[in-house]
């Protein structure tokens, strides 16, 4: 591996430990807040890549397992991963990927800024919500017994802020890619 | 950044990390097996005492299983609802006791012998050519070392908005943030190759 | 490294990015103690030194260093040569001084007092010694750069290579640097803005254009600088 793609890589790891210090944004017609840090975790596939993105993504969970708090609101230790949720945090690690690979596919230089957007929004759905709630919400229904619609029924007020997610992490990646472009180019 | 280790000189912290992560992946196996709620709630009891033997102060050792807690409590009562009493009890028995034996673990083992370990563990997959068992380390470290210039890079970007009289917000803090944090990394990677930091010296 | 004698050589050297070409054919043989590196931005000065190092190779041509030829011999030809980039904050990588310095030395797996005691012997050379057990964002920018040469040095280059190593740092902290610069046995080459820095030096190279456009005693090729600076 390139020595270039193993820095951003830890340094988007950076910028998401220290998105998980930022407050939850709140909106009203959402039930749920929405963390700074699980924008990010979308945004590293967006950004990076697929191959940057993951390993990002991989950091941060390698970092809470050895005992850090970089989860937001102070979390990690092993004790984290005890959680029902814990499929979610699995999924970050898909997520990335597969939102990483699709803007790969589907970003081109020579689109226009919308284009280029809506191609971003797609991935960023795709990863950050499509897969991620496939570990999530399959993980919830194996740890509890409930099966896979129970345990879709519980996850899925939280649908409605990870798809305003997907927006802003489309609209972040988009402006950082005007910025300082590491895609479309290979990982 | 504070670690969640604890010093001290308990059995588990004298264990090698391999043999306590074994043993957590043993327990979950153990723990998935059974659906007796006698059984899993004598698991529970002692892995509260494993966890209790570490003597953290109350509070701390509770705010550390707080979040968890939670999370477990409020699934527990879903499935309560939606499935049945017993069903809600394996649950709740299972992860707790998983939660407080990966808590005794997080505690009482420190980030190098961790990372001693991952690296120990990395090193049949930089036979197959996957990943430099080295660079995890590297990894780590890079990471720990730029999260304060990063939260400081935040602040600043943050403190020019209120100079500027504007709201900060996730998009106009994110962009800058991102964009200015990642331009360092080719200096930074030209400085770890320049050094021939990844086993090439 | 006293004795050995510094040998530098650039062959029709040429260097290219994105399809043009910023360094013309060079030839040229460096051997003195002090080198300044001067030009305008986009001169093709930075290239230059970062070819020394292998971090940029030759597209046509070749440079050699003590020997190695550091496209085919990279990692002997880097060896020689010791590194200091312009900005400190991106060249101290782990999160205490003391382990970052020690990275250094993790190729020639020596035991863990050996290790201790040259990263001590290092730092206490640039009188940071002090700051072993900091963490590294807690440092100045005097304090990094100052670092950043330790932790070059602990592998004990022949040549130390420094890329505007003054532009950042505030009066206190470049005299700081300058200093110990001064008391170095090692090679310099000193690519500086800063001409106070290099007007004692033994030879300056002028590029401009991505071209060699003076070479010799300090006061001539500044005269020179200072031409081209105000057309």
């Amino acid at each position: 591996m390139l020595t270039r793609d193993l820095v951003l890589a830890a340094l988007f790891t950076a910028i998401i430990v220290v998105l998980g210090l930022l407050p939850p944004i709140t909106l009203g017609f959402i039930p749920v807040p929405i963390t700074a840090q699980s924008l990010g975790v979308m945004t590293a596939g967006v950004v990076l890549g697929a191959k940057r993105g993951t390993i990002a993504v991989l950091l941060v969970l390698l970092l809470a397992a050895i005992g850090l708090p970089v989860l937001s609101g102070g979390r990690g230790g092993l004790g984290v991963f005890a959680a029902p949720t814990t499929g979610y945090l699995i999924g970050w690690v898909a997520a990335a990927f597969v939102t990483g690979l699709a803007s790969e596919k589907l970003v081109r230089a020579q689109q226009s800024g919308l284009i280029q957007g809506i191609g971003f929004f797609v991935a960023s759905l795709l990863g950050g919500v499509v897969v991620l709630y496939a570990f999530g919400v399959t993980y919830l229904a194996l740890v509890t017994g409930l099966g896979f619609s129970k345990a879709f029924l519980g996850s899925v007020a939280f649908i409605p802020g990870d798809v305003l997610k997907a927006v802003v992490a489309a609209l972040v990646g988009r402006a950082v890619m005007v910025g300082y472009p590491l895609l479309p180019q290979r990982a | 950044m504070r670690t969640l280790y604890v010093e001290g000189r308990s059995v588990l912290h004298r264990m090698p990390p391999r043999a306590k992560l074994l043993g957590l992946a043993v327990a979950s196996i153990v723990l998935f097996a059974t659906r007796s709620i006698p059984l899993l709630g004598m698991f529970c009891v002692a892995s509260a005492a494993v966890y209790l033997l570490l003597r953290l102060a109350p509070r701390e050792a509770f705010e550390r299983l707080r979040p968890v807690l939670l999370t477990i409590v409020v699934v527990g009562l879903f499935t309560l609802l939606f499935d049945s009493a017993i069903e809600a009890a394996v649950f709740v028995l299972r992860l707790t006791s998983l939660m407080l034996l990966a808590a005794a673990v997080t505690a009482t083992t420190g980030i190098s012998a961790f990372m001693d370990e991952i690296t120990r563990l990395a090193m049949p997959l930089e036979r197959i050519g996957l990943v430099r068992a080295a660079d995890i380390g590297l990894a780590v470290g890079l990471v720990i070392r730029f999260v304060p210039e990063v939260l400081a890079r935040t602040q600043a970007i943050r403190d020019a908005h209120h100079a500027r009289g504007l709201k900060p917000r996730m998009l106009t803090l994110a962009v800058p943030m991102i964009i200015l944090t990642l331009r360092s990394a080719d200096e930074i990677a030209a400085a770890i190759d320049a050094r021939g930091l990844r086993g090439q010296n | 490294m006293d004795g050995i004698r510094l040998d530098i050589r650039f062959e029709r050297a040429e260097a290219r990015y994105a399809g043009r070409t910023v360094l013309q054919p060079l030839d040229l043989a460096l051997s003195e103690r002090r080198i300044g590196v001067i030009g305008l931005n986009g001169s093709g000065k930075t290239t230059f030194a970062r070819m020394i190092n292998g971090l940029v190779t030759p597209a046509a041509g070749r440079v050699t260093v003590n020997g190695f030829d550091t496209a085919t011999e990279t990692e002997s030809a880097r060896r020689q040569t010791g590194f200091i980039f312009q900005n400190p904050q991106n060249q101290i990588i782990l999160p205490i001084l003391r382990e970052d310095i020690a990275l250094g030395l993790q190729a020639r797996k020596l035991a863990k007092p050996d290790v201790r005691a040259a990263v001590d012997a290092v730092l206490s050379r640039f009188g940071i010694g002090h700051l072993a057990d900091r963490r590294s964002h807690e440092l100045s920018g005097g304090e990094l750069q100052l670092a950043a040469l330790a932790s070059v040095m602990v592998t004990e280059p022949a040549i130390l290579i420094m890329d505007e190593p003054t532009n950042q740092l505030d009066l206190k902290n470049r005299r700081l640097v300058v200093e110990t610069m001064q008391g170095l046995n090692e090679t310099v080459i000193a690519i500086s803005h800063d001409l106070e820095l290099i007007a004692d030096f033994d030879r300056l190279l002028l590029f401009h254009e991505g071209r060699l456009a003076a070479d010799g005693a300090p006061a001539e090729v500044i005269r020179h600088y200072r031409d081209i600076a105000s057309a």
